[in-house]
């Protein structure tokens, strides 16, 4: 069932090379049924799962024995909420370019590609499998923004794949680095789980987290190690980059809680103030520098640098000593917090992507009053800012909230303060974003609100349910936070070892 | 190194002579020049017209060259294994024909595309 | 130094074991060679006495015939070995029977194969050789002979001789016979660089360059068995190796040779390095891929590489294998020169042959980092990589033959002249497109699997700041494999672009086979990997054997 899932994606794109002159239109509505398909099947399976602890719709298939790597994928708590959100953000993004009018086939094809990948990404069980995904994600990613870019896209597609290539093979040295560590050399990640490997020797394990931290940290993106991801996400078409910040950066967090976590939980505990200092200089750097901008899309691009700022911050938390409960708040909030940005920026995106593709730029100060001709637009824009800065009522604000009681409860003075400054950056994101509604949304209308035509059916397709859905996980999180918190008790424990 | 002193010592000599011989023979002996000494000596038959210009040995010579070889280091393989024939048996006779026929082969590929036919 | 006592000449001349006795030689064994020599000695007598119209065809088929039975014999020999033996040594020890030569030769084969297809490659009476080598460029003569479409068959056996060589270099398990197998094999290439129909002034001057630049490389082999020799007191690999283990032959004091084996050392590893074409033996590689007739280059850019790096294992992990702490530093610091500089240099190519020749000289590197490994796992994993470029680089050699600047044109090699490929012709910008995934170590390709197998034996060998580099090296040259992608796919179609022929059967199957096995080979890669990586539960059961590694001692 979840190989199906998994690999639905993958055979339908063939299926559209499969058959010869197809109209863009079927094309289209054959990508949105593909989708939605899935996306179902990834509800069967969260129902199946239930709320227990463990791994379910295992499969375990030899592939490479003689390094003893398998085909081994299965679902829990933390893979299931972020195979939902990829399941929803590619039907989003489906939905949303059915106005798409350039090489419809090559696109579809290319994004179905991407779900298969970062579907198997998030059920992998297998160091090696999970490294194949994370780079042909790269790879995808690549020719999206090279091929549907506008602007400078060579150059930023380039940089992406360079920068983040590079943050791939150095994760293979420390992934190569746990497989050599591991008696008897092993890369299931199940077995590296449950004896984790390297746990005698603390500087082997040290040099290995480096080597997995900053590979994780290029895809995430932390500071300083973000500046790909400005230009990339400026250059790339719409869906790409909702699909780059809300699928792709949590590839990034999800090996630290994945990997980096249970499997070296002496270096995790002793480096801990590290990740969680890391975490919080991208929290205020990602406000501060959003702050600055004028370009739309750069400013939600570094405000990504700064709700993924939060995970770092919890995660590093989560290996800090302290009430055992604060340290599960934490990771709970953490993961809600990947599901609620993937929803939320992804749906930023693709409103920042509906604005260019009225009056073909991102430029903020040429925009004002667009309330008076776009009035729903407007209404979108707002509910996905205000859910972006964490409001009361949206799945920003239940992430954020768990995160730092679970924070400031995790430690001693030390840890409060960090606490305290991160909430800084909460101060300044919600300044940055009521500016944005000012500027854009409100005040007197600007040189290009003329050219701003209401949404489409199409597009608020696309846009509505991520931003409703946000509000469901804010209003009543119940449903997200009972698969959630088994998986983050387990890892906390798993850390403490 | 001191077995070596010897073989030194007689290349020195060696040395010395030649330099001594060249040195006293350019200064002592006469210089008269003509046509035919300042000519290339290719053993005393009218030397071969050059091309000019460069200099080059037309590709005949290097035909004959070739086939000089396939005659010549035959000799080098033949010679001890006449010297040993009895203790090589019929193992050496075997691999000698083999051998003469490998070589007799490149010979017959030289012929058959007109590696003997001068003009 | 030498002992000075008056046994010391009787020593020395009673030291090679000179016989009087016949050698027993099993010809079962050597078969595989056999019939490639054979073959080759049989295509020189055709060419001596079949008539010119039907030469063509016969040579074609005897080479593939050949090649394609000695690959069975190969497969057969290798079923032959008993399990948990590495193999024998045949001829008074001077040839190796082993796993790694049979992997390694079979290889070879199958790599051969391919390339006699994209040799044998006529469009319309053209060929990718000269009509008549002999005739001056550009020359009246030269006309005559092409619109008689004269045509130098003797490709044909010139290739099997230097895939004889290539065999026998894998095999040799003495310097003696290496060398030969390195002369055997060398020479023929010297002459097939300089036969390009297209462009034959620098074809030429890329031969010369090879020759000169080979013949010099050989000198320094040959010093360098020499003084191993003096060292020794033999050049078969196992007495070498004992005699290292000994502190080097009676005739020393204790240590006092040392020198004499660390010059050896070094200078048949330049010998050797060169031959492979790591930094700063490399000069060769940029020129002559680019000079050479395109098949030809591809059968050196595989199988050349496959036989060079035969050779370099045999001789660091047998003979030298006891003074591995000696040579590990050197080799360290080329592999490090050679994935650095070729990288970098591989940046500024603005033609798709040199830049080839230069992620060749890249992907040396990655190979020399296994082989400091010293270690089963690296021998493994450098045999896998071999097997898996090389079926890359022919299958991106066959490409580079089909893209030309017009119909009946010469090749466009000028990178420029590629962009907009992707457009006209989709497929074959995709198939290239793989063969450059995968020389940058994209998973689901064989060049992932091969990269990640040596980069895991020089780690687990200690090697960890080699892998960095390696690993700083792999993201550079993404960089340059990806640029043609976007170039071929993503750049508008230039005014004088490219126009692709039609792949001819045997040029579109050795492309065909190139993107099958790179797709297999990444995918399914365990078939080829299991047999080359020791399993861990033989090593169990024998502990602590010499031969854990698969060479024959």
């Amino acid at each position: 069932m979840l190989s199906l899932v998994i690999f639905l994606p993958l055979a339908v794109a063939v299926g559209l090379y499969a058959v010869p002159r197809l109209s863009d239109r079927v094309v289209a509505w054959s990508w949105i049924v593909a989708c939605a398909v899935d996306f179902a099947l990834v509800i069967a399976m969260w129902i199946g799962h239930g709320t227990g602890d463990g791994i379910s719709y295992e499969a375990n298939v030899r592939w490479i024995p003689s390094v003893r790597a398998g085909y081994h994928i299965g679902v829990d708590g933390l893979s299931l909420p972020l195979l939902a959100l990829t399941s929803l953000l590619f039907l989003a993004c489906a939905i949303y370019s059915l106005r798409q009018e350039r090489q419809v086939r090559a696109f579809a094809a290319l994004f179905l590609f991407l779900q298969t990948v970062s579907l198997g990404l998030f059920a992998a069980l297998d160091l090696l499998l999970f490294f194949v995904f994370f780079d042909l994600s790269i790879v995808g990613m690549y020719f999206v923004i090279a091929g549907w870019g506008h602007g400078d896209r060579m150059r930023s597609a380039l940089k992406f794949f360079l920068y983040t290539f590079l943050g791939s093979l150095v994760l293979l040295l420390g992934f190569i680095g746990l497989y050599l560590g591991a008696e008897p050399h092993t890369f299931d990640m199940v077995e590296l789980t449950r004896t984790p490997p390297l746990a005698g020797s603390a500087g082997l394990g040290g040099l290995v987290l480096l080597a997995i931290g900053i590979g994780l940290a290029i895809k995430t993106p932390t500071v300083p190690f973000h500046t790909w991801l400005p230009p990339a996400h400026t250059d790339a078409p719409a869906a790409g980059s909702a699909i780059l910040a809300g699928i792709l950066l949590k590839m990034g967090t999800y090996g630290f809680i994945r990997i980096a976590m249970p499997m070296l939980p002496d270096a995790w505990r002793r480096y801990a103030w590290v990740i969680i200092i890391v975490g919080l200089i991208s929290v205020l750097y990602g406000a501060l520098v959003a702050f600055a901008q004028e370009d739309l899309k750069r400013l939600i691009a570094y405000t990504s640098v700064n709700h993924m700022g939060y995970i770092i911050v919890a995660l590093g938390a989560a290996g800090a000593v302290g009430d055992q409960a604060a340290r599960q708040l934490a990771v709970t909030g953490a993961v809600t917090q990947m599901v609620s940005h993937g929803l939320i920026t992804g749906a930023l995106f693709l409103l920042a992507g509906i604005l260019y593709g009225r009056a073909r730029t991102y430029d903020m100060g040429r925009f004002g009053g667009l309330a008076g001709g776009a009035p729903v637009f407007s209404g979108l824009v707002a509910v996905g800012a205000f859910a972006s800065l964490g409001l009361p009522g949206f799945s920003g604000f239940i992430a954020e909230f768990q995160i730092f009681t679970g924070v400031i409860g995790s430690g001693g003075t030390a840890i409060v303060v960090v606490g305290a400054l991160a909430i800084l950056g909460i101060l300044i994101t919600a300044a940055l974003f009521l500016r944005l509604l000012h500027r854009t949304v409100l005040g007197p209308p600007g040189e290009l609100t003329a050219q701003v035509t209401d949404v489409h059916r199409s597009e608020l397709g696309a846009v509505a349910p991520l931003l409703v859905l946000s509000v469901i996980i804010g209003v009543a999180p119940r449903f997200l936070l009972d698969v959630i918190e088994p998986f983050s008790a387990a890892v906390v424990s798993l850390v403490a070892r | 190194m001191e077995l070596y002193a010897p073989v030194l010592v007689l290349g020195a000599i060696g040395a010395a002579f030649v330099v001594v011989s060249m040195v006293v023979g350019s200064i002592a002996g006469p210089k008269r020049y003509n046509r035919a000494k300042l000519q290339a000596y290719e053993c005393g038959i009218e030397p071969t017209p050059q091309p000019a210009g460069g200099g080059r040995f037309t590709i005949k010579y290097y035909l004959t060259a070739m086939l000089f070889i396939v005659f010549d280091i035959e000799i080098i393989f033949l010679y001890p294994w006449a010297v040993h024939f009895d203790e090589l048996g019929l193992f050496g006779l075997i691999a000698m024909v083999l051998f003469l026929v490998n070589v007799s082969i490149a010979y017959a590929y030289e012929w058959r595309r007109g590696g003997l036919e001068w003009e | 130094m030498i002992t000075e006592t008056s046994s010391v000449p009787a020593a020395v001349l009673s030291a090679p074991t000179i016989t009087e006795q016949a050698p027993h030689i099993d010809y079962w064994l050597l078969s595989p060679l056999l019939v490639v020599f054979g073959a080759a000695v049989l295509g020189v007598l055709f060419e001596a006495l079949v008539p010119q119209a039907r030469r063509r065809a016969l040579q074609l088929g005897l080479a593939l015939a050949a090649t394609a039975a000695a690959f069975v014999l190969t497969v057969l020999q290798g079923g032959s070995i008993p399990a948990g033996e590495a193999g024998t040594t045949l001829a008074l020890g001077s040839v190796a029977v082993d796993r790694v030569a049979l992997f390694l030769q079979g290889t070879i084969l199958v790599l051969a194969f391919i390339s006699l297809l994209l040799i044998a490659e006529n469009r319309r009476g053209e060929s990718a050789f000269a009509a008549q080598a002999a005739t001056v460029p550009g020359s009246e003569e030269e006309r005559s002979h092409i619109l008689a479409g004269s045509q130098h068959t003797e490709v044909y056996p010139l290739v099997l001789f230097a895939v004889l060589g290539m065999q026998l270099f894998t095999a040799a398990n003495d310097f003696l016979t290496m060398f030969i197998a390195l002369e055997v094999m060398s020479l023929p290439l010297y002459l097939l660089c300089g036969l390009a129909r297209r462009r034959r002034l620098f074809s030429q001057e890329a031969a010369v360059k090879y020759f000169l630049l080979g013949a010099f490389s050989s000198a320094f082999f040959l010093f360098g068995i020499a003084l191993v020799y003096g060292y020794a007191g033999s050049v078969n690999f196992a007495r070498v190796s004992e005699a290292i283990d000994a502190g080097g032959a009676s005739l020393f004091e204790d240590g006092s040779g040392e020198p004499l084996l660390l010059i050896g050392i070094a200078l048949i590893g330049v010998g050797l390095l060169f031959k492979v074409g790591a930094v700063p033996f490399h000069n060769w590689k940029p020129d002559v891929y680019q000079g050479a007739p395109t098949p030809i280059t591809a059968l050196m850019a595989s199988c050349t590489l496959v036989a060079a790096f035969g050779a370099l294992l045999r001789v660091f992990y047998t003979a030298f294998g006891a003074s591995v702490d000696q040579w590990r530093p050197m080799l360290w610091t080329v592999a490090i020169l050679t994935m650095v500089l070729a990288a970098v240099v591989a940046v500024t190519q603005r033609d798709i042959k040199r830049l080839l020749a230069y992620s060749s000289v890249v992907h040396a590197g990655f190979m020399l980092t296994a082989v400091v490994a010293a270690s089963p796992e690296g021998l493994a994993g450098a045999m896998f990589y071999l097997a898996a470029y090389g079926f890359t680089t022919i299958g991106a050699f066959a490409i580079v033959t089909l893209v030309r600047t017009h119909e009946n044109g010469p090749e466009a090699g000028e990178l420029a002249q590629w962009a907009g490929l992707g457009r006209t012709s989709p497929l074959l910008a995709g198939s290239l497109a793989l063969f450059l995934l995968a020389f940058a170590g994209i998973p689901l390709t064989s060049g992932f699997i091969g990269k990640f197998a040596v980069f895991e034996a020089a780690m687990a060998a200690g090697a960890t700041p080699l892998v960095v580099v390696g690993v700083l090296s792999s993201a550079v040259t993404a960089f340059f494999y990806v640029r043609i992608i976007v170039l071929m796919f993503f750049s508008e179609p230039a005014e004088t672009g490219p126009t692709v022929i039609r792949a001819g059967g045997l040029t579109g199957s050795a492309i065909a086979v190139g993107v099958a096995a790179t797709f297999l080979l990444g995918v399914f890669p365990s078939p080829v990997l299991d047999n080359l990586v020791p399993q861990p539960s033989e090593e169990a059961a024998e502990p602590a054997v010499a031969t854990a590694d698969g060479f024959t001692r």
